[in-house]
């Protein structure tokens, strides 16, 4: 296996923006590639992180040839994109192709795409037909392994972005946020952003209209919720589970005696997000019992947070990617050595098998007791040949040293 | 085997399974994984045999004296904890459970047996009063255990900043379920044990109630959890209010707990 490519360890966004493949291109890309490669196999992965060309090339150039085909195919000159890119072989290969599902190698670590954005690249391969038995043996493993690592630690776990990590807060309160009811106050583009996060998970959106009251009504209808005009905020407060503010008010919109007003009413937690900036509810209602309040300093510091956590995880993912992928390695060397023992199988059969007629031959017709002796002593002669060699190079294969020493191997043995 | 020998094997048992526990909290991962699951049933099983042998030993039920009365209630413990774990899956509830109930059983472990006057020990009321009584303890130490959970991730919620907690525990709203579902569970048990308590109290002494320290303190936590359960079931959520209570509500019931195994060992 070769690999070539840039992410965003290696490359600045405009390299890999000017690198990057258009989807609806791919299958006619990979077809080209194969051709002109000359590969067996080949693979595009192309996200907004990273671009990468994973191809089945039996000689040491053929990363080179990959790097060369991604530079010229986006006009570029390959010497020009050198520091940018990486080229991969082998283990090292294998290794990336696991780490990189698995989203060990992602920007935010264990982030979820990554994970499907794989899937869809191995299948537009497919469909394009340019996937041959070991890219398809990658596909399994290293996607099985990707699952894995995912659900036995922990670095899927927690939320990394400031509108997940309110819905995080929300669970962590209110546990299921099924019919949970969600207050809007002024539609801005971050408070749309977990407000539609909440109603997914099966919350009631209601929006609160200031002069516009016509926008408040397109996002409740959008959110399949209800608008309400912006005097109602004490009524619609009491009722409120979760409210997210993002007014672009230069004062306090919400204030403490609006809480206490709503508080007063009822006895479960109210937790108040302030998306805006400056700050819409006086930080003062922290003070008030069942108040959680949250403005978006404190939701990046909770995300920062889960992200050091993630970070702890990754440990844990590693050691699971590399053990799966020194697996796959083991099984491919394996491989090697498979046609090789088929061979000399077969090779003592058709000696066992020649020298058989030619007794028979020579002592005519035989007793069905003497055939079986017969039988039995040649077939011992050939099997107790061949087990030392057979038992070696599976020994040999599986130190990974098989390829290196096959040509010797096979003409010891005269195959 | 002797009811010692298996208490010991029980308490390594427990011992492991505590362990367990608390690397895997400090490592984040998974706080029950199979293996403990597999210690504490294996100890629960082994910490059984030792009651059986023990009553067999000792020739009537076997809870009289702190070697008795600890390795029941720690029993007890082990057992709401498991009824509860297949229930709700709250991994967190070990963090409560594995510490106690080692100091329970190492506490039965190194106190002798105790005994008891004939009259008591053959009384019928005896194991019909403690295993209530003990029962419903146990699932007030649930309460409790999820009522501080509650607190400590309500603090740090309403900090802002997640620590250890917020990445153990359920949601505030579970916390809050469940230690009300066990108050109530653990009131009725209270309930019933302090009606058989009247009754055996007569049926002994001729009189139904003394207010001693143990009457007394069990009518304390009694009153603090009717009003727990009230409130809870009124507003649909207890919140801080009912965490405080249930931890009140517990701290009474140790001090029936202690003030019986001081005490002359029954009513």
């Amino acid at each position: 296996l070769v690999v070539a490519g840039v992410s965003h360890r290696t490359a600045p966004v405009e390299i890999r923006e000017a690198l990057a493949f258009v989807k609806e291109a791919l299958p006619e890309t990979l077809r080209r590639l194969r051709a002109d490669g000359p590969m067996d196999e080949v693979m595009i992965l192309s996200t907004c992180n990273r671009v990468e060309v994973y191809a089945h090339a039996t000689d040491p150039a053929g990363a080179d040839r990959l790097a060369n085909f991604l530079a010229v195919s986006h006009g570029r000159a390959s010497q020009e994109l050198d520091t940018y890119m990486y080229r991969l072989r082998g283990d090292e290969a294998v290794r990336h192709a696991f780490r990189v599902a698995a989203s060990l190698d992602s920007m935010v670590i264990g982030e979820p795409q990554i994970l499907g954005q794989v899937k869809e690249a191995y299948q537009i391969a497919d469909e394009a037909g340019t996937l041959g038995s070991l890219l398809q043996a990658l596909r399994n493993r290293s996607l099985a392994s990707a699952k894995r690592a995912r659900t036995e630690t922990g670095i899927g776990h927690n939320a990394v972005s400031v509108s997940y990590v309110a819905v995080e807060l929300a669970r962590k309160i209110f546990g299921d946020l099924r019919d949970r009811n969600v207050l809007l106050v002024g539609a801005g583009k971050m408070s749309e952003l977990a407000a539609r996060h909440l109603v997914r998970n099966g919350g009631r959106a209601t929006v609160l209209g200031g002069r516009t009251f016509a926008k408040a009504e397109q996002l409740a209808a959008s959110l399949g919720g209800r608008a309400m005009p912006f005097e109602s905020l004490r009524e619609e407060l009491g009722r409120a589970d979760i409210a997210i503010s993002g007014t672009g008010a230069p004062g306090i919109v919400i204030h403490r005696e609006d809480v206490a007003a709503a508080r007063a009413a009822r006895r479960r937690p109210l937790f108040l997000i302030d998306i805006a900036v400056p700050r819409d509810v006086d930080p003062s209602v922290r003070d008030l019992e069942g108040v959680f309040l949250y403005d978006v300093d404190d939701l990046r510091s909770v995300a920062e947070a889960n992200l050091r956590e993630r970070r702890k995880q990754a440990a844990a993912a590693e050691a699971l990617v590399e053990r799966e992928a020194r697996e796959f390695l083991d099984w491919q060397r394996s491989l090697d050595v498979v046609p090789l023992l088929v061979e000399l199988r077969r090779r003592g059969e058709e000696v066992r098998a020649a020298e058989i007629a030619k007794v028979r031959a020579r002592l005519g017709a035989l007793t069905p007791e003497q055939e079986e002796a017969l039988q039995a002593a040649t077939t011992a002669i050939v099997n107790k040949l061949l087990h030392p060699p057979t038992v070696q190079l599976k020994e040999v294969s599986r130190n990974g040293h098989a390829s290196e020493h096959l040509g010797l191997i096979r003409k010891l043995l005269g195959l | 085997m002797s009811s010692h020998t298996y208490l010991a094997l029980a308490l390594a048992f427990y011992t492991v399974g505590a362990l367990h526990v608390f690397l895997h909290a400090l490592t984040r991962r998974q706080l029950l994984t199979s293996w403990t699951a597999v210690t504490t049933l294996g100890g629960f099983i082994l910490h059984t045999a030792s009651l059986s042998q023990r009553w067999t030993e000792a020739g009537h039920f076997p809870a009289v004296g702190l070697h008795d009365t600890a390795s029941f209630l720690a029993w007890a413990i082990v057992l709401a904890f498991l009824v509860t774990f297949v229930r709700t899956h709250v991994e967190a509830l070990g963090l409560a459970i594995y510490p106690v109930v080692f100091g329970l059983v190492l506490l039965a472990y190194v106190s002798p047996e105790g005994g008891a006057p004939d009259a008591i020990v053959r009384s019928l009321f005896l194991p019909v009063h403690v295993t209530l009584a003990f029962f419903g303890y146990a699932s007030l130490f649930l309460a409790f255990a999820m009522s501080l959970l509650y607190l400590i991730q309500e603090r740090e919620l309403k900090a802002r900043s997640p620590r250890a907690f917020y990445y153990l525990v359920p949601s505030l709203e579970r916390c809050d379920t469940i230690s009300a579902a066990s108050a109530s569970i653990g009131f009725v048990f209270l309930t019933l044990a302090i009606i058989t308590g009247m009754l055996w109290s007569h049926a002994a002494r001729g009189h139904y109630w003394a207010w001693d320290a143990k009457g007394t303190s069990a009518l304390v936590a009694w009153i603090i959890y009717v009003a727990l359960i009230v409130t809870r079931y009124r507003t649909g959520w207890g919140g801080r209010r009912a965490a405080y209570a249930g931890i009140v509500g517990f701290a009474a019931v140790v001090v029936t707990f202690v003030s019986i195994t001081l005490g002359t060992g029954a009513r």
